[in-house]
């Protein structure tokens, strides 16, 4: 039946391991001719701040560069792609999987610059942006036309759209309005080979291939989104936000199932473990009970008429789960006191250990009580403590592993129960990552996810748009040669500091 | 639907019956038709190993397949170059896993929306589509297609509710990307690629969803307005107060009339759909009837039967092959002006407001006509889709990025195997 299957995944990634330095130093001098000096960075000392994302993973890139435009972009990835140099895009850095860090080196484009919001269409409920800009202004941009963006990831006073649309970045709300890609209709990009087009339209169901779709979540391996047209939502009429108290996490998982049984989609459904908990009473008194199993945080917005009744049925939904307490809130300030625990869930848990590992992994929801429990016994096993803070509506668990890594094999440990996790994730019919992405982090466990096959179609798409295997190489795909001695490097540390959002 | 008696099944000799090829006869493929051509042999494969067989041996012979379930959507992109085989989907009908309280589906490529809809009905959920022409489509149609209805734009599309897919190649492989789960970021979403593209890249053969909730209540109101402007600001004022909308659309006087509504030009009808809690869906008819009275229109509750009756308008009969059908994208505020530049002539057009999404139709429409509405949506940063028209008018249609396009068509499918030609890629 056909030809022997060739494993093109190779082809796909084997870049020159680091690019010389006489080639470097055109390349420097060219980039600056096209860009400015301001613009492009190339002294040791200066590159240092641009090795690492929100993992520890690091490498340093030989250049970074600051685009000002799509024809700025446009002439990086032709110039780099003349010199066979790779490269690599960068937004705020925020990310978890560890996209941003140039393991092979070569040229680092930092799209902060290109922060312009280009247009709020009222009428039309779109904005056009650039890649630079922060989640969070566009959302205030657009607050007081009475509209919202929805992807709210809990970076979003930091993160960018374009690392938005890299990651296909969830968050929160996004349990009823769908993740960044159900939220970008259009993109101008720029190809590795440095050809622009615009992929997708102004409006939803562009005819020909939905490249678009395919884009939004490629993690940065396909292009550079330039110019973002993003889909705006009305701002609700009403919200209510419920904090429930549960003895036990497994009561409130069970309590999810209840609340989604009962016919309401929340806009949130987010759980705190014991753990989390005691971190956040322990560094602020948010009002939460320090001998509760869990809390679980339920926002339903709409009509004043359906935020009544949808109410009232997720507190029926709450009791008959077993709820010990509920607090319930309708006005902004009343509202944020109870989101303020979760908000500060991550910096509480900081002050713990010297180190955690942040996990993100998915569930159908109803297996939740059950995974839950896994995660528990195997962390109990390993000698480590965890704490959950997570999507409990659409089944993505956040496991938060603590640890100190000058203990001698402290690491190790953690990552072997890292992948324990994940394994029981996709044991239980889910996946691996839920919205942090695959990066460098998680290559070598597509394999557990997908067959050969599959991944052999994924190869052929990044072929597809590139050809020379230059562009953010390394990740997203397992194997591939060149990459070889980043995978060993990948496999030491993998460490969310403090400063990570989930 | 075809009578199973007049097919091929797959079967273990099917190589010999694609090596006959060029022998077999019209018999057994007249059910078949695209066109005014028909296949040399047509296959009901049942297993979605079947179906990558079927396309493992097509490749063999060097024969062109088109893929095929409700057979609703065979004119949508360009014409196919080479039709050897007929490849029916429809016997790929399991549901093959529901988690209600997971609100997630797992179902065959040639289940029908009907089927899927009755099915998930029982638990109180529902796929939030409305494809035209109706629920006779397969949901293997339906995600190649990915054509949307009167919803898109105020619920969620088939591309934002499509979670994983296993598709047939011509390699004789199956290949699966995404999940079953809500959210997920893990690989490249091949899901979203295969979505509406026509069966170029690979077959559908199963596909994972998310679903709904189905609404308590519902309500459907007409409002006759004197003018099109006046329509329009009826339809922006409706959606600005937030109501829970699953439907706006604008219809001209005879695209209104056919659907049962009884008006003349240059009356413009808005056609509202609600839906939510019953309180919820009584404000909205209260507040409807006060848009109504403000722009002088007459409001009336309309029956189930205009949506579908406007849905069918969408997609052409067999018999109708002189018609034209076109699909405009243009952004919302462009709606009312695109409608206005069609004329009411003896065209039919109408629109559904929050996608953009504007539908023209009629026998008379020719290319200078299409020429023009696309200057129009292109000026304002939107599209032309051909959807029915004959040949020689299928090239003025938009679709994408070609070179993309020829790219990852030759990638998955170098010898042309399937729909050779849509995306114009066998020249």
């Amino acid at each position: 039946m056909g030809a022997p299957r060739t494993h093109e995944v190779a082809r796909g990634t084997l870049p020159a391991m680091s690019t010389s330095q006489p080639t470097l130093a055109v390349l420097v001098d060219e980039l600056t001719r096209a860009l400015g000096k301001s613009s492009v960075l190339a002294r040791p000392e200066e590159l240092i701040a641009y090795e690492y994302d929100a993992t520890i993973e690091r490498a340093r890139p030989d250049i970074v560069v600051f685009p000002a435009s799509t024809d700025d972009v446009a002439t990086v990835l032709r110039l780099a792609r003349k010199h066979g140099v790779p490269v690599v895009p960068r937004g705020s850095g925020t990310g978890l999987a560890g996209g941003a860090v140039p393991v092979q080196g070569g040229v680092l484009c930092v799209l902060t610059r290109m922060n312009r919001i280009l247009e709020i269409d009222v009428r039309n409920r779109t904005a056009t942006i650039e890649p630079g800009v922060i989640n969070l202004q566009l959302q205030e941009a657009v607050a007081t036309h009475g509209l919202t963006y929805a992807p709210d990831p809990s970076s979003q006073r930091v993160c960018t759209i374009g690392g938005n649309v890299a990651t296909n970045a969830g968050g929160p709300h996004t349990l009823v309005h769908g993740s960044t890609v159900n939220h970008v209709l259009g993109m101008r990009v720029v190809l590795p080979d440095g050809r622009a087009t615009f992929l997708g339209s102004r409006v939803p169901d562009a005819p020909g291939l939905d490249l678009r779709g395919l884009f939004v979540g490629s993690e940065g391996t396909l292009g550079i989104a330039t110019e973002i047209v993003v889909r705006l939502v009305p701002r609700a009429e009403a919200v209510r936000t419920l904090l429930a108290i549960f003895a036990s996490i497994e009561d409130a998982s069970n309590a999810v199932t209840r609340v989604i049984a009962s016919g309401v989609i929340p806009v949130a459904l987010e759980m705190l473990d014991r753990e989390i908990i005691r971190a956040v009473q322990h560094s602020r008194d948010v009002g939460y009970p320090e001998d509760a199993g869990a809390v679980l945080l339920v926002e339903v917005e709409g009509l004043r008429e359906t935020v009544e009744q949808q109410s009232a049925q997720v507190i029926e939904a709450l009791r008959a789960a077993g709820a010990l307490d509920l607090r319930i809130a309708s006005e902004a300030a009343e509202r944020e006191r109870l989101w303020e625990g979760r908000k500060s869930a991550i910096g509480a848990i900081g002050a713990l250990a010297p180190n955690f590992y942040l996990l993100d992994g998915v569930v159908p929801r109803t297996r939740l009580p059950e995974v839950m429990r896994g995660v528990e016994e195997l962390s109990a096993r390993y000698g480590f403590r965890c704490g959950n803070v997570f999507h409990a509506g659409d089944g993505n668990l956040h496991p938060n592993v603590m640890f100190d890594s000058m203990e001698p094999g402290a690491t190790e440990r953690v990552l072997a129960l890292g992948a324990e996790i994940l394994r029981l994730c996709i044991e239980a019919g889910g996946a691996i990552t839920g919205e942090h992405g695959v990066g460098l982090e998680k290559r070598s466990y597509m394999e557990w996810m997908f067959g050969a096959d599959d991944l052999e179609a994924m190869s052929r798409i990044r072929l597809a748009f590139d050809e020379a295997g230059l562009f953010n190489p390394c990740k997203v795909l397992p194997s591939g040669h060149g990459c070889a001695s980043a995978h060993s490097a990948e496999l030491t540390h993998h460490l969310a500091t403090p400063g990570v959002y989930v | 639907m075809p009578a199973r008696g007049t097919l091929v099944t797959a079967t273990s000799d099917l190589e010999g019956v694609l090596a006959a090829l060029p022998r077999a006869r019209h018999r057994e493929t007249s059910a078949y038709p695209i066109e005014g051509r028909f296949p040399s042999v047509a296959l009901r494969p049942e297993s979605p190993d079947g179906v990558a067989r079927v396309l493992a041996a097509a490749r063999d012979a060097r024969a062109a397949v088109v893929p095929q379930g409700a057979r609703t959507a065979l004119t949508l992109g360009r014409p196919v170059s080479r039709y050897d085989v007929a490849l029916d989907t429809t016997g790929l009908h399991r549901i093959v896993e529901y988690e209600p309280a997971d609100m997630t589906v797992t179902v065959e490529a040639g289940v029908t929306l009907h089927a899927l809809q009755a099915r998930l009905a029982e638990e109180g959920q529902y796929l939030s589509v409305d494809p035209p022409p109706g629920d006779e489509v397969t949901i293997g149609g339906l995600l190649a297609t990915a054509r949307a209805g009167a919803w898109r734009g105020l619920l969620p599309g088939v591309r934002d509710l499509v979670l994983g897919i296993t598709v047939a190649t011509p390699e004789g492989t199956l290949v699966s990307s995404g999940g079953r789960v809500v959210k997920n970021v893990t690989g490249y979403d091949l899901h979203r690629l295969h979505t509406g593209a026509l069966g170029s890249l690979g077959v559908i053969v199963s596909a994972s969803f998310k679903v709904a909730p189905l609404p308590e209540a519902t309500a459907m109101l007409a409002l006759r307005c004197p003018d099109i402007q006046l329509a329009e600001r009826a339809a922006f004022e409706l959606r600005d107060r937030r109501l829970p909308l699953r439907a706006l659309s604008l219809l001209d006087a005879s695209t209104a009339t056919t659907v049962g509504v009884e008006t003349r030009a240059p009356a413009t009808t808005v056609l509202a759909a609600f839906e939510g809690v019953p309180a919820v869906v009584a404000r909205a008819e209260r507040e409807s009837r006060d848009v109504a009275r403000r722009m002088r229109a007459a409001i009336e509750a309309v029956p189930p039967f205009t949506w579908s009756a406007l849905r069918r308008r969408a997609a052409l009969a067999g018999s109708e092959e002189q018609t034209v059908l076109v699909r405009l994208g243009v952004p919302p505020s462009r709606v009312a002006s695109t409608l206005a530049a069609v004329g009411s002539g003896r065209l039919e057009a109408w629109a559904h407001v929050a996608a953009g999404c504007v539908y023209v139709r009629g026998a008379s429409l020719t290319a200078a006509t299409l020429l023009a509405l696309q200057a129009d949506a292109h000026a304002a940063g939107g599209f032309l889709q051909v959807e029915h028209a004959p040949a020689e008018l299928r090239d003025i249609g938009d679709a994408g990025d070609l070179e993309l396009t020829r790219t990852l068509k030759a990638t998955f499918d170098p010898e042309g195997v399937l729909n050779p030609g849509r995306w114009g890629d066998d020249a």
